[in-house]
């Protein structure tokens, strides 16, 4: 009955509506409306422990910030809640690093009731600080069997013990992870791999509030239940498509030294598609949003637009990767016609013209101790007809087939708007510039996942974004022989030899160099992969907004302010 | 929608036709040929199917052929139809501006005027065998149930129950991700393997037309049941029994007519539903397999960038907008035409 | 009558068993799974995972299982409420059955996709928001559809005919992907006459429900003026004008009433479909109502949800044909059930 009622009334103010107009509550110039990095789901999780999404990293990162964060600005690793992390390396060539965390940081939570953030207190109404036991209970927490949280396997290498506890093969207390004091702890690596610390600030790796998961089991990540401790507390959680996310300013926050206290009174995540979330943007109600790939020449073009448009780099690649153990593409000689046959270029700036970048190589630039255009400028994969044609030509004879028409290629890729455009255009190149039929075999999404970590097809798209700001994190964790993400079977002894170096050295431009020459065997000599393109990320941000372009796909609503 | 036609056989010449003999579905054939409306549809659908059949003989260029330096290349009056696409070399400028195609191209630089002809192939092929495979096992069914009654009714409308108990739409999709991914690792050789090869073919329609078909008679079982529950009551039906004519021949002859009408008008409605299934399948990735185009994947395609190019939209929309008002005309008349009772109305 | 309803809700338990063996067999046997990422997790996180959701069992053990926590009663101390252990029916018991006893029924399971979640939970935040979309949309298509249908039929090839038929063939062949967009920046963007997506308020309310009302009442604007017109023509209906009751007596109290018959055929399913929630609609608009999850669900091998909302429309379909036929019954007395 109820329902029937507030129906026909929603009929009848339609018809009012229509007659008068109706006045729409604008927002109050202290609260930020974004959808970037969201889609229209709702956002998995804000557990740090379990979330493995953007959506989810980009709302957590304000409530429970790392001991190490990447500048959004620059990339560079920089401390977050840590005050000092200090390496001491062992004999055995493993690492002990000391963390000293910030003093004093409380944990919080907003009450609905008085609308005030509120320092969380124990059972005698004692405030709780973010300790030492919080960090490595997260942590512990994040590695645990028992809690399957997806992202560990990131942490394993970099934790003494924790491939044998994360396999349920020992306890929690071989772990290398222990308390020094209130606020100081100690993680033993392995090695010395010298990025280890930016793994050490991954979101599954943060300090996260015992008390609250004891006392609220799953259900912790409520508004009601939740402790935090960033610059942000949150406020408010609408469930599914539509729906947000909101967070206050969180006055306990005194600011750390990169991790400023926030100036914006209150950020709210929405759930929307892009086009959605543009029409809004449109309407004045949503301030900052990721430009609709389609909407990319308009906004460039419109006078108004263009001025509140904004370019940047988005730490991923996209790239096909071949079958290298199996014919035909076992051949070293079709893998190169294939992928030095393809005009990235025109791709590029013709059919997705949302500023991603022809790639060369695999490791995107920007990313610490990777190639880059200015400093490698020889290095990389790029359209050369002739070539193609002529180890086209060898392949052919190495395989015994007469004719090119004969061969027998699939591209598969998991059915969306662009990897089709995208597999079509590659397509008709191949066709073109070779001569080869290809056929494009589009699969529903799940299941083309779980197909190419299985069994993978012969040519196959793939797309990597980073996980920490380091080459390692493409070179060593993707392609090195016996990693578990090196689905196209590529393996090669000096690449191997390269990396594994390059992990444990420190110097930049001498990693750089190694890099460069794994690169060079990864996608000229051996062709394993054919590197198609470097992201780009386009956000259009209202003028009143001062921020920080970020180029590292996760914001920092914190450095934001209204300009008046 | 009949014409008025005020020359209708007045009522002793349709006596004397009925004395001939002159079958129901001739009589209906001669109405509907004086329905100048249907007829229209019928001239639109009939185009529609040549293009199709004819596709490769009228389009300008193949449907397939990519230009990328005439990626959303609009000509210009298409741009004045469409205000707010602004060319290039005006002041907030985008679209590049082309003559080289009637409609413009897509984001690929295919032929978009190519691509809608191409397209009915798909569609049309959707347009009639989804209907064709809800009316053919949807009347069975429905007649026998209807019909018979009693405990064959009960067990048949227990099975549309519980066919129509799943969500259609969810089912397609369970059914197509199951197929494809079943038929297409099969050894080759085997009947699977040639199934799954046939839908490759096919740009995947096959198992399309399978999903819709098997998950749309139900409505029409449905329909057909209650329009044969109040037509068996009626006088014309208990008198024809009392005369002893056989349960075949009281079916054909008196109920079939009667629920012809709003059968048809049922159907040519839902056409457009088995469209938009097309494009909605497209539209969360599982539709026809590119580059072969169909109506509902470029508006689906179309309708992701609507508000910057409303052109790549708009056509195929419209190429289905006519469509539809051609089978909606068409089934309008057929149910005049085959409505017995509609002799000698207006 | 009582015991029609008795029956035909004794066979809804069953058509909601086969139709769960169905989906469960069907969703288990496409491949991928819950866990297929575009980044693959290692073997170790894939086996901790599934054995979290017992997934690595046997799939008969699974169903059971399943179909156990949603079937049968429990009796137990009060639940934490978590995204494993959260029933839709919970309520403390008398001390006669022990301290601290609660009475525990149907329990859906957790989400996969969404951590610390139910299914229940989706079904308490997100089902209602669809519903009340659905009641909406649903009265728009019959305030449309019927005097739309009724008119036309009235006006036989009148103008009236022709544009109450034009209008609705646009509704019924313009998809709802193209028409939701375009009416929201229309009204939304440049007009700013209602909000552009968003939920919460009856403005909020309107655009969706008119877009999703609309197209469906096209259907019932078609079916009314077909089966009214045959209605027409009956002989009953001959009689009652030659009896000299008023025109728009005979049309009320005898066509209308005969002509719903086969538009009432479809308001059963049209009903269930529209309070289930709509993937395109709920998208365009930003509603955070439970279709989307219809899709996504089986996108994401999320099979708690996928058989929860397969069940809970397989459910509202039951019940609202089980009153197209009581409705039916009232409307051609004729019709008995037995």
């Amino acid at each position: 009955m109820k329902l029937t009622r507030f129906a026909a009334a929603g009929l009848m103010s339609a018809a009012l509506a229509l007659m008068g107009g109706v006045a729409l509550a604008q927002d109050a110039p202290s609260v930020l409306v974004t959808t970037i990095n969201m889609t229209a789901d709702d956002i998995p999780t804000i557990d740090p422990t379990l979330s493995e999404t953007v959506t989810s990293v980009d709302v957590l990162n304000h409530l429970f910030p790392g001991v190490t964060m990447s500048d959004v600005a620059t990339g560079e690793l920089e401390l977050g809640i840590a005050t000092a992390i200090t390496p001491t390396p062992n004999d055995d060539g493993s690492v002990l690093y000391t963390i000293d965390l910030l003093e004093g940081v409380a944990w919080v939570r907003y009450n609905a009731e008085s609308g005030a953030v509120e320092q969380v207190t124990d059972a005698d109404g004692n405030p709780l600080f973010v300790t030492a036991a919080d960090a490595v209970y997260g942590m512990t927490r994040a590695l645990d069997p028992a809690t399957a949280a997806p992202y560990s396997y990131v942490l394993l290498p970099f934790v003494t013990g924790a491939p044998e506890f994360n396999a349920g093969e020992a306890d929690a207390s071989t772990l290398g992870v222990s308390i020094v004091d209130e606020n100081t702890y100690t993680i033993l690596a392995p090695d010395s791999a010298a990025f280890a610390p930016a793994v050490f600030g991954l979101w599954m790796a943060r300090p996260v509030p015992q008390i609250a998961i004891d006392a609220f089991g799953d259900s912790w990540t409520d508004p009601a239940n939740i402790a935090t401790y960033g610059p942000y507390a949150l406020k408010e959680w609408v469930r599914g498509t539509g729906g947000s996310i909101s967070v206050v300013v969180n006055p306990f926050w005194a600011g750390a030294e990169n991790i400023p206290a926030a100036t914006i009174e209150e950020v709210q995540w929405r759930f929307l598609d892009q086009p959605q979330a543009f029409a809004e943007y449109e309407a004045g109600n949503i301030q900052a949003i990721d430009v609709p790939v389609d909407q990319v020449p308009r906004v460039q073009a419109d006078p108004v637009l263009s001025a509140e448009y904004y370019r940047g780099v988005e730490p991923c690649t996209y790239y096909l990767g071949f079958d290298n153990t199996e014919a035909p593409t076992d051949n070293v000689h079709l893998r190169r016609a294939l992928s030095y046959s393809i005009d990235r270029v025109a791709i590029a700036d013709n059919v997705l013209q949302i500023g991603w970048i022809a790639a060369g190589w695999f490791s995107r630039p920007g990313l610490n101790a990777a190639p880059t255009p200015e400093l490698n400028p020889d290095l990389g994969v790029t359209f050369d007809l002739e070539f193609a044609q002529a180890e086209l030509a060898i392949a052919l004879e190495e395989l015994g087939i007469a004719n090119a028409a004969d061969l027998s290629l699939t591209y598969s890729y998991n059915d969306t708007a662009r990897n089709a455009l995208i597999a079509q255009v590659i397509q008709q190149q191949w066709t073109e510039n070779l001569g080869v039929t290809v056929a494009v075999n589009p699969m529903e999404g799940s299941t083309y996942f779980s197909t190419i970590s299985e069994e993978h097809p012969g040519i196959a798209r793939v797309g990597w974004c980073k996980d920490y700001n380091d080459a390692s994190n493409f070179l060593y964790d993707v392609m090195y022989s016996q990693s578990s993400q090196n689905d196209v079977n590529f393996s090669n002894a000096e690449f191997d030899e390269l990396v594994s170096q390059a992990r444990l050295m420190t110097d930049t431009e001498e990693r750089r160099a190694l890099y460069a020459r794994a690169e060079e065997i990864l996608n000229e000599e051996e062709a394993a992969i054919a590197p198609l393109f470097w992201y780009a990320v386009n956000s259009l941000i209202k003028p009143n907004l001062e921020y920080v372009p970020s180029v590292v796909t996760n914001q920092a609503y914190n450095e934001w302010s209204f300009s008046g | 929608m009949t014409t008025v036609n005020k020359s209708l056989p007045s009522p002793v010449v349709k006596l004397e036709n009925h004395v001939k003999g002159e079958s129901l579905w001739q009589d209906s054939w001669k109405r509907l040929r004086r329905n100048r409306a249907a007829l229209l549809g019928v001239a639109i659908i009939l185009i529609a199917v040549l293009m199709a059949l004819f596709a490769s003989v009228i389009a300008p260029h193949p449907y397939d052929r990519q230009t990328l330096t005439a990626t959303n290349a609009t000509p210009y009056w298409v741009t004045r139809i469409f205000t707010s696409m602004i060319p290039q070399g005006e002041p907030g400028g985008y679209v590049r501006i082309s003559d080289q195609y009637l409609f413009g191209a897509d984001s690929l630089g295919r032929d978009l005027f190519t691509r809608i002809i191409y397209g009915a192939q798909v569609s049309l092929l959707v347009a009639f065998i989804g209907p064709l495979v809800s009316i053919i096992v949807g009347f069975i069914v429905g007649l026998i149930s209807g019909y018979v009654g009693g405990r064959v009714d009960n067990f048949l409308m227990r099975i549309v129950d519980l066919m129509y108990a799943f969500p259609t739409i969810l089912l397609i999709i369970l059914m197509l991700a199951f197929f494809r991914a079943g038929f297409g690792d099969l050894e080759p050789g085997s009947f699977g393997y040639i199934i799954g090869q046939l839908d490759r073919q096919t740009g995947g329609m096959l198992f399309i037309f399978f999903g819709i078909g098997l998950t749309s008679w139900m409505g029409m079982a449905r329909l057909v049941r209650a329009q044969v529950l109040s037509v068996r009551e009626k006088e014309y039906i208990e008198a024809a029994r009392s005369m002893g004519t056989r349960t075949q021949g009281i079916m054909l002859r008196h109920i079939i007519p009667n629920i012809v009408g709003p059968l048809i008008v049922a159907e040519t409605l839902t056409i457009p539903t088995y469209i938009s299934y097309e494009a909605f399948l497209s539209f969360i990735g599982l539709g026809v397999q590119p580059p072969r185009p169909s109506w509902g994947a470029m508006i689906a395609e179309g309708a992701q960038r609507i508000t910057s190019y409303p052109s790549q939209a708009v056509f195929p929309a419209l190429a289905l907008f006519l469509v539809m008002f051609a089978f909606n005309f068409l089934g309008d008349g057929l149910r005049d035409a085959l409505d017995p009772r509609m002799r000698g109305v207006d | 009558m009582t015991k029609f309803i008795l029956r035909r809700l004794l066979w809804m338990i069953l058509v909601m068993f086969v139709v769960s063996v169905i989906t469960f067999g069907l969703m288990r046997a496409v491949p991928g799974g819950p866990f297929s990422r575009e980044k693959p997790l290692p073997q170790a996180t894939l086996d901790a995972l599934n054995a979290k959701y017992r997934l690595d069992e046997p799939l008969i053990v699974q169903y059971l299982v399943y179909m156990g926590d949603i079937v049968v009663p429990r009796i137990g101390p009060q639940t934490v409420p978590s995204a494993d252990e959260d029933y839709l029916i919970e309520f403390q018991l008398p001390a006669i059955f022990g301290e601290n006893q609660s009475f525990k029924w149907v329990n859906f399971g957790p989400t996969y996709s969404a951590r610390g979640r139910s299914v229940n939970d989706i079904f308490r935040e997100n089902m209602p928001v669809s519903a009340q979309l659905g009641v909406a949309a649903f009265l728009v298509a019959v305030s449309i559809g019927i005097p739309l249908g009724v008119a036309a039929a009235l006006n036989r090839n009148k103008w009236q005919d022709f544009g109450a038929m034009g209008v609705s063939i646009i509704g019924v062949s313009v998809p709802v992907i193209i028409s939701a967009p375009v009416l929201q920046y229309l009204v939304g963007v440049q007009w700013r006459i209602l909000p552009v997506t968003g939920w919460g308020t009856l403005n909020h309310l309107i655009l969706p429900a008119f877009t999703l009302g609309f197209a469906s009442s096209a259907l019932i604007a078609r079916l009314m003026r077909a089966s009214l017109l045959q209605v027409m023509n009956e002989d009953y209906i001959r009689t009652a004008r030659a009896k000299g009751v008023a025109e728009s007596g005979v049309i009320t109290f005898h066509a209308l009433k005969n002509g719903l018959l086969p538009v009432v055929t479809v308001l059963g399913p049209l009903f269930a479909a529209l309070v289930t929630g709509t993937f395109v609609v709920e998208t365009v608009f930003g509603v955070p109502g439970i279709g989307r999850y219809f899709v996504t669900a089986v996108q994401g091998r999320d099979y708690p949800v996928v058989m929860g909302t397969i069940l809970l429309y397989a459910g509202v379909l039951v019940i609202s044909n089980l009153l197209v036929d009581v409705v039916y019954a009232w409307l051609d007395p004729r019709i008995r059930f037995d």
